[in-house]
């Protein structure tokens, strides 16, 4: 029991990571209607430029996570400008955008490979652990969780409350409509792409001091968010936000029981078996 | 006045195929060099390689002053990858010697290929012992087998406090057959045995698993250091103290570095240290620390072997360009390398000095009886 209990709470550190990734990724397609192939790099990027400012810059790791998802927001306005929004009004335009956001994916994990080298990097976050019984979790994975239900809690304050929420929404639910009552629906199509990068960017931040930062940390991730936000619901942020935790921690027991290699395809063929019995995902999209 | 304007021309032309002819007889000795170069471990095998070709070529060459000329591919642990470069090497790129890699996996498949084209292939850092036993007359491999780093875990064995050890291996042929061996040779003392993917960055679940079971020494085998690192580092976290036993061949500097407190007692061995005091030994790793700011260790000089030897080889052989001639050259005679002298047996192993047993303390990898 105790150690399905320690599990339990590895596992959701991952999951929190999965949910932000996953996030993001689900609001861009929510409103966009875009398949981002580019999420996994601004993961990366936001773990980049938090060892760049600790690094480098000499800056303390709680004062760059602030920072990072601002970085990364404007990372984002230049991906959505470049590869989205002016491929969009053609006629095969979401193809076309999916296949330009795979190309970025691939520019910036290249470019930062070739700059960089392959070298990971880590920098220290909180370091300890926390004994609560025989249950023993580390500081950084707790400020993980915790900094991501922060999170998490902003952005459904956000989308329920705030004007800019609601434009969201309503672009999520019709574009044309949304035009017709006068929301600049390109500008809230660039806005959720820089909210997303934002999001990805602050996960992979937060998740450096515990997996190192790795040019090719980005590829790795992106394939469990898209499982994520398939079996969640595209366009869910509940789905995307209960999903991504429950995955991690389904990982984490498994893992108990079998090899990583079964746990791995047992979860892709959840999302087999999502897409066949339930498409639409197990929540509602961000319109309802 | 016409005569004299054909001899002009005339000498011009003949200057001309002279100086061409004269680029021609020194073209550059080309030899391929396949690794995962996304990755550390493989991009610190290619620039002990890019060193031993600067360091060749600045001693004057080989065979009248050729210089060698590294055609580096990317492989990234991936066999159909290493399939597909090493068909380009051989084919687009003319080379008869291949030289390199890292993954066991891919030197595996290379091979096939390198034996159907006649090809010398030189494996620098695989592991996995069916390398040298296809019978293939023209492999040869530089690192020490699983098998031959036996000596590592007859200690364990002998040792009466490993009672219960708990393996964790990438998914790879090198990370079973080390599970394998294990198994073998501790019997029911391995009380969990468990692998992770080559993509894999959260690592918790194994760790866990591993004091779940009780165990009182974890052995890693893993090539990646940033994987093998992060579960020291693990250990440390989930407050684990059990005895952290890193599988030989695999413990370097960056990999304490990463693992952090983790690394702490850890102990392994190797077949080089760069302290090891050899005429070549002192070049290369003062070479190697003036062009990269950094010290070499195994993965370096194996890199740096690999390109050594086959440019030593073909000299030796008289020719860059018959595969056969330099396989015999190479099983024929003893070799100066920074790990001191080289010989190969008939698989094709390469055979040079014993196992050097290591331990971290306080963040260095140092010898130890």
């Amino acid at each position: 029991m105790e150690l399905a209990a320690q599990q339990i709470v590895n596992g959701l550190s991952a999951g929190m990571a999965y949910a932000l990734v996953a996030l993001g990724l689900t609001l861009i397609f929510g409103v966009l209607h875009v398949i981002n192939f580019a999420h996994g790099e601004f993961y990366m990027l936001g773990g980049l430029a938090a060892v760049v400012a600790v690094r480098i810059l000499g800056l303390p790791y709680l004062l760059v996570l602030p920072l990072v998802p601002l970085v990364l927001a404007l990372v984002g306005l230049l991906v959505e400008r470049l590869s989205v929004g002016p491929l969009l009004p053609r006629r095969d335009g979401l193809s076309d955008a999916l296949l330009a956001t795979y190309a970025v994916s691939l520019l910036l994990a290249d470019g930062v490979l070739a700059l960089r080298g392959p070298a990971p990097e880590r920098i220290d976050g909180l370091e300890g652990s926390l004994q609560l019984g025989s249950i023993i979790i580390g500081h950084q994975r707790l400020f993980v969780f915790v900094v991501g239900l922060l999170g998490i809690a902003a952005l459904d304050y956000m989308l329920r409350r705030t004007r800019f929420g609601k434009q969201m929404r309503a672009v999520a639910q019709n574009r044309f409509a949304a035009q017709v009552v006068g929301i600049d629906v390109k500008a809230m199509g660039q806005r959720t792409f820089m909210l997303g990068a934002a999001i990805a960017g602050l996960a992979g931040a937060l998740l450096v001091p515990i997996s190192q930062f790795t040019p090719l940390m980005g590829h790795n991730v992106v394939i469990k968010a898209f499982v994520v936000v398939v079996i969640g619901g595209m366009g869910s942020v509940a789905g995307a936000v209960v999903c991504g935790l429950a995955l991690g921690v389904l990982e984490a027991l498994l893992g108990l029981m079998l090899p990583e290699g079964f746990t791995t395809a047992l979860v892709y063929s959840l999302l087999l078996l999502t897409l066949l019995l339930r498409p639409q995902g197990l929540f509602g999209k961000v319109a309802r | 006045m016409k005569a004299v304007h054909y001899g002009r021309r005339a000498l011009v032309a003949a200057a001309f195929i002279a100086a061409c002819g004269g680029a021609w007889a020194q073209s550059a000795v080309k030899l391929g060099l396949i690794a995962p170069t996304k990755s550390l471990v493989g991009k610190q095998m290619v620039q002990g390689a890019q060193l031993a070709a600067e360091l060749i070529n600045a001693d004057g060459g080989i065979l009248g002053g050729r210089k060698i000329e590294l055609i580096t591919y990317d492989t990234n642990f991936q066999p159909n990858e290493g399939v597909a470069v090493t068909q380009r090497l051989l084919t687009q790129d003319g080379v008869k010697v291949i030289v390199g890699e890292i993954s066991s996996t891919v030197a595996l498949a290379t091979l096939q290929l390198a034996r159907a084209s006649n090809a010398v292939f030189i494996a620098a850092v695989p592991k996995h012992p069916d390398v040298t036993k296809s019978g293939y007359d023209k492999v040869f491999r530089l690192n020490s087998t699983t098998e031959m780093d036996g000596e590592f875990i007859t200690r364990l064995k002998a040792d009466a406090k490993v009672q219960r050890v708990a393996v964790i291996a990438e998914n790879s042929d090198f990370g079973r057959v080390t599970i394998d061996g294990l198994k073998a040779q501790l019997g029911n003392r391995v009380v969990m045995a468990d692998t992770y993917e080559m993509t894999q960055s959260e690592f918790s679940t194994l760790v866990t698993k591993a004091k779940a079971a009780g165990a009182d020494t974890i052995c890693v085998a893993g090539s990646n250091m940033e994987q093998y690192g992060n579960i020291l580092r693990l250990q440390d976290e989930l407050k684990l103290t059990a005895r952290r036993c890193v599988m030989p061949g695999i413990l370097n500097s960056r990999g304490v570095q990463i693992a952090g407190k983790g690394a702490e007692g850890a102990f392994s061995a190797d077949i080089y240290v760069p302290s090891l005091q050899t005429p070549l030994n002192k070049r290369f790793v003062d070479a190697y620390q003036a062009k990269f700011k950094e010290t070499p260790e195994k993965i370096e000089v194996l890199g740096f072997e690999s390109v050594w030897l086959a440019a030593q080889a073909m000299q030796k052989a008289g020719t860059a360009d018959d595969a056969a001639k330099i396989a015999q050259a190479l099983h024929a005679n003893s070799w100066e390398s920074p790990r001191g002298k080289v010989t190969f047996d008939a698989s094709g192993q390469a055979l040079a000095g014993g196992l050097l047993h290591l331990v971290v303390k306080d963040g260095k990898i140092v010898t130890t009886k």
